[in-house]
């Protein structure tokens, strides 16, 4: 090296190095996840019937990311450095308590068998064992702590904290949606007892959790760009029209049932725990307000619709409008629901006939071969499912766990309503506080690329855990191909940014609906189609 | 989806122009363009997408239950199903063309463009135009006082040093100029992820063409040197046999509960175990244990817990003997099939076990899986000769029946406690060549995502001219192929570090 340098290395050093002020921007990352593992371990160490629950931490968790949610959309609209500030410490909180409430569950689950197995002389199986990461809300846990995560590493960056006010009401989402599935801890199916439950799942919940920026950081991108609210309000109406028509095996709006919405019921069982049936009961009107809900969609679409192919001005002002009256008919739909299950009684006689055949068909496979059913008359079908709510009609139960993605969807659509309404409230100030497009673009590649690598992690650790323990490194299995899907679909976002003419909001169209598949992957299959991963 | 056919059609006669070839060879360009342009991939992406979606909506043959969908299904939707391939869409002569013409799309995109990426490598820019660094998405222009040009150059590479960049001087008509980058073979990470990705589709090949998976059913004493692979054709499964090159003999089947009072459900299980010694003609004997999650590898071959009979056995009795002059009781615990010698040389052997024991006209049987009614069949010889066999009941027995408390050959035998298992289990037993090549393109593809998306080529170049009198004019432009933010963090470092480190008169 040159003489002149020998004396510069002394003054360098500390000018260019400015690590040390980076260091403290990951101070809330550190802080929940430092004072999760905390409470945890006193959970192990001192804990008992009287430690917090990790139920109750998990209502703190979603308090928190919803407090957090509303600071960080104020101070969109009216920047200041103390709401910037409260947010951040809220979404820390808010991650705190999901992490908190996922390991105390862990433990939870750990001392539960320690009861049954140690009272009988056994050896305790390894501690990973009783990883929460067994069913569907556990997941669902581990989901919304995923996203908080990836939204508190990115608000390292000041610049970057925009991202919260929308991933952190979605996280908050999924949060209300493992409330509803409910968090008893059950057995673990013994093939699930694998090292590779842990590195594979935690691999889902991780990517899953960045996905979702991905998707939040994709609508701020077309918000910035410029695509008008208008269109994306007809586009949030189209998903809760789906919603509506598919809910409540889409009774809503098919003729015979037209305005019914009905519920799924539970029965008491001998060991104390509540069984599902699968007989609905129809729960009064809710369904009208569903259809008014619908009606206003479609008034919605058509006045957004005239308004973006016409430029008709008026059509836009009563399209606005019709949002707002649409907001308070979702909010009244889901708060009449959520009113009629915890209070309605009697819930025997608000089954509708029409599902006996099908009902007794149930009942009797419980003791007899599915053909041996199949075999039997309709007239008899239905006389078992009469005697059944003869004698045992009067112990059906109604419960917000009965129908927890039904209940979810018509939140998320609500929110959907509710975040274009906030959306289209100034939006060119909104349009403003966000920052250069540029920037919005170069995150929404970055988590987009992050969960590309995260899904590709997950279909291989996924594949190796299943030529381990099955003899097939892949399957076709719903699961699995969802997952490959949404991976297709990410990996098409990434070439699309490198096709020429495609660039920019193709981009992120790839990136929403990506989004949407990890969702149908992670709820569709649990519920709506068979396979090997139906626990989970 | 429309707009990719229009611009590939568009490409069409651009490629014929350019070319004055014959009308074969033009055909064939425009294929090649058309197959290894990046807009294709995409739109075969979203076909396959498009047909897995399908196939996880249209329930396929393989999934159990299938046989009831496939009944409830009306005729047309078979026969239009049927017809389109649905009910196995992924074993269907377009799903398998779709990824051909992907792993072309693969092949042929990637070397269209590697030799631009390879020129990051082989050669480097080494200097640059003012009128290009000022178009740089990161540019800043200082003048800086100095006594040599060549300083300022090594003050700039000093400083990209301690920001983890590698810095060249040159000079070049008249100017001096310090390129600085670092991570150019990320420009090489989205080639590596293809060749990933297709050594991952070769080993699927493998699989798909030389693999093999079947079942074996192994209960104690059993031996079998074949097993069952199941076929599909529609809602008609076909067994089949391969026969394998050694036998396998089952020495014990074992499951540990969690609950030991509870049933020999799955829920209610901690492991099962399977214990084999493997008869080969060619290696002799080897002992091994099946466990679930645990398999075993023999010869290529590999066995797995799969499933199990659940008619409820013992893999082990607990009795407690008595001898019905009276005297001392004596304890034993016996495995199934096997035989213990008591202290005055009798023989007792547990011969077979009932859960739910029931007598009925064809004699003992069990009525049911649970362990309901327990009893174990047992065969008593006494040294003297004489022989007999009879049934142990718990003392507890909720049963009672002719046979409970009767003396078998002399003596009044207790069940005292037993070990729950099932009739059998069930291995499966792969044969995998394919399985090791997907691996390595597992280890491939994780590494060089990594790789890809965790770091990122930046590169920073210094124009440095004399403005005369002891001042240089220092023209600073930079790029980064990804992780842009983090790039302007270290640019914006660059230029601060300069600022701080010269007398400095902004221009």
């Amino acid at each position: 090296m040159s003489e002149v340098l020998r004396h510069t290395p002394a003054r360098l050093a500390p000018k260019v190095n400015i690590g040390d002020a980076k260091l403290i921007s990951y101070l809330p990352v550190v802080l929940a996840v430092g004072g999760a593992a905390l409470l945890a371990f006193l959970r192990l160490r001192a804990g008992g019937e009287h430690f917090i629950s990790d139920g109750a931490l998990m209502m703190l968790a979603l308090a928190a990311y919803l407090t957090a949610a509303v600071f960080h959309l104020t101070n969109l609209y009216a920047p200041s450095h103390l709401f910037q500030r409260l947010g951040l410490w809220a979404a820390t909180a808010g991650v705190f308590c999901n992490l908190a409430s996922w390991s105390v569950r862990w433990v939870a689950s750990y001392e539960r068998e320690l009861n049954i197995i140690a009272r009988q002389g056994g050896e305790m199986p390894w501690f990973f064992r009783y990883i929460p990461f067994a069913n569907l809300y556990d997941l669902s846990l581990a989901f919304a702590c995923g996203a908080g995560l990836a939204t508190l590493l990115i608000a390292h960056r000041q610049s970057f904290r925009f991202v919260g006010a929308l991933s952190l009401p979605l996280a908050a989402i999924i949060l209300v949606l493992a409330r509803f599935i409910g968090g008893e801890i059950a057995n673990l199916p013994p093939v699930l007892d694998s090292y590779w439950r842990p590195i594979h799942v935690g691999t889902a919940s991780l990517s899953y959790g960045v996905a979702l920026v991905c998707f939040a950081v994709a609508v701020v991108y077309l918000l910035k760009d410029g695509i008008k609210t208008e269109a994306m309000a007809v586009w949030s109406s189209l998903f809760a029209l789906a919603v509506l028509f598919t809910i409540s095996r889409c009774s809503v709006f098919a003729p015979a049932t037209f305005g019914t919405y009905s519920a799924s019921t539970f029965i008491g069982t001998p060991s104390g725990r509540a069984a599902s049936l699968p007989l609905r009961a129809d729960v009064p009107y809710v369904g009208w307000l569903l259809v008014l809900s619908g009606l206003l969609l479609v008034a919605v679409i058509a006045t957004f619709g005239l308004y973006l192919k016409r430029q008709d001005e008026r059509a836009r002002k009563v399209g606005h409008l019709l949002l707002k009256l649409l907001l308070v008919a979702q909010i009244a739909a889901v708060a009449v629901l959520a009113y009629q299950v915890k209070t309605l009684t009697n819930v025997g006689a608000h089954v509708n006939r029409q599902q006996y055949a099908r009902f007794g068909a149930f009942l009797l496979e419980q003791n007899m071969g599915r053909e041996a059913v199949a075999a039997l008359g309709n007239a008899q079908l239905e006389r078992t499912a009469a005697d059944f709510m003869r004698t045992r009609g009067d112990q059906l139960m109604l419960s917000l766990q009965s129908n927890p993605v039904e209940l979810s969807a018509l939140i998320t659509a609500l929110a959907g309503t509710l975040f274009v309404i906030i959306f289209s409230f100034k939006t060119a100030r909104l349009r403003a506080a966000l920052p250069a497009l540029d920037k919005i673009d170069s995150l929404m590649y970055k988590t987009g690329g992050v969960t590309f690598a995260g899904l590709a992690l997950l279909l291989i650790t996924g594949a190796i855990w299943a030529n381990e323990s099955w003899g097939r490194y892949w399957g076709w299995d719903s699961k699995e191909t969802g997952a490959f899907v949404a991976w297709l679909t990410y990996g098409a976002f990434l070439h699309v940014r490198i096709s020429r003419g495609w660039t920019g909001r193709p981009a992120a169209y790839f990136a929403i609906v990506a989004f949407l598949l990890i969702v149908f992957t992670y709820l569709g299959v649990s519920y709506l189609l068979p396979g090997l991963h139906s626990y989970a | 989806m429309t707009a990719i056919t229009k611009h590939q059609s568009r490409q069409l006669p651009r490629a014929t122009a350019a070319q004055p070839a014959p009308r074969a060879a033009s055909i064939i360009t425009g294929t090649m363009d058309l197959l290894s342009s990046v807009r294709f991939g995409v739109l075969l992406l979203v076909l396959l997408a498009l047909a897995s979606i399908v196939g996880m909506v249209v329930m396929q043959v393989n999934v159990e239950g299938f046989d009831k969908y496939y009944a409830e299904l009306s005729p047309a939707t078979r026969l239009l199903f049927g017809t389109l391939n649905f009910f196995d869409i992924y074993h269907s002569w377009y799903f398998n063309f779709l990824l051909l013409v992907l792993s072309l799309n693969i092949i042929l995109s990637s070397i269209d463009h590697f030799p631009k990426a390879w020129t990051f490598i082989g050669r480097r820019k080494l200097d640059a135009s003012a009128h290009w660094l000022r178009g740089q998405e990161q540019h800043a222009e200082l003048t800086l006082a100095a006594a040599s040009a060549r300083e300022v150059a090594e003050r700039i590479s000093a400083i990209a040093r301690t920001l983890r960049l590698r810095a060249r001087v040159t000079e070049k008509g008249g100017a001096t100029f310090v390129a600085a980058e670092r991570g150019a073979w990320n420009r090489l990470g989205a080639y590596a992820v293809h060749v990933a990705l297709l050594v991952i589709f070769v080993g699927g090949f493998m699989t798909a063409q030389f693999g093999h998976t079947g079942q074996m059913m192994l209960e104690p004493g059993a031996t079998r040197a074949e097993m069952s692979e199941t076929r599909f054709d529609l809602d008609k499964p076909t067994q089949s046999t391969v026969a394998l090159p050694f036998a396998v003999e089952c020495t014990d089947i074992q499951q540990k509960l969690l609950d030991k009072n509870g049933p020999t459900s799955p829920m209610n299980t901690l492991d099962w175990s399977t214990a084999i010694r493997v008869k080969d003609p060619v290696r002799g004997e080897t002992s091994a244990i099946v466990r679930l999650n645990r398999p075993f590898d023999y010869r290529g071959y590999r066995f797995f817990q799969a499933s199990f009979i659940p008619d409820g056995k013992a893999r082990t009795v607990t009795l407690a003997v008595m001898p019905e002059q009276g005297g001392a009781a004596e304890t034993v615990t016996i495995k199934r099939d096997e035989t213990v010698t008591l202290a005055d040389g009798t023989r007792i052997k547990f011969a077979d076990f009932y859960s739910d024991f029931v007598l009925s006209g064809a004699g003992a049987a069990s009525q049911s899986e649970e362990y309901n009614n327990p009893a174990a069949l047992v065969m008593i010889s006494r040294p003297t000769g004489a022989a007999a066999k009879g049934y142990a009941f718990p003392a507890s027995a909720a049963a009672t029946g002719p046979m409970v408390g009767r003396p078998v050959a002399g003596y009044r035998i207790q069940l005292a406690d037993f070990e729950k298992v099932g009739a059998a289990h069930i291995l499966s037993v792969q044969k995998d060549p394919g399985a090791n090549v997907v691996y390595l393109g597992f280890v491939l593809l994780s590494a060089t995502l990594v790789g890809v998306f965790f770091f990122s080529h930046q590169r920073v170049w210094a124009r440095i001219e004399p403005q005369g009198a002891g001042r240089f004019t220092v023209l600073l432009g930079g790029n980064t192929n990804r992780s842009r933010v983090a790039f302007e963090d270290r640019f914006k470092r660059l230029t601060a570090a300069l600022n701080e480190q010269f007398e400095v008169q902004q221009s």
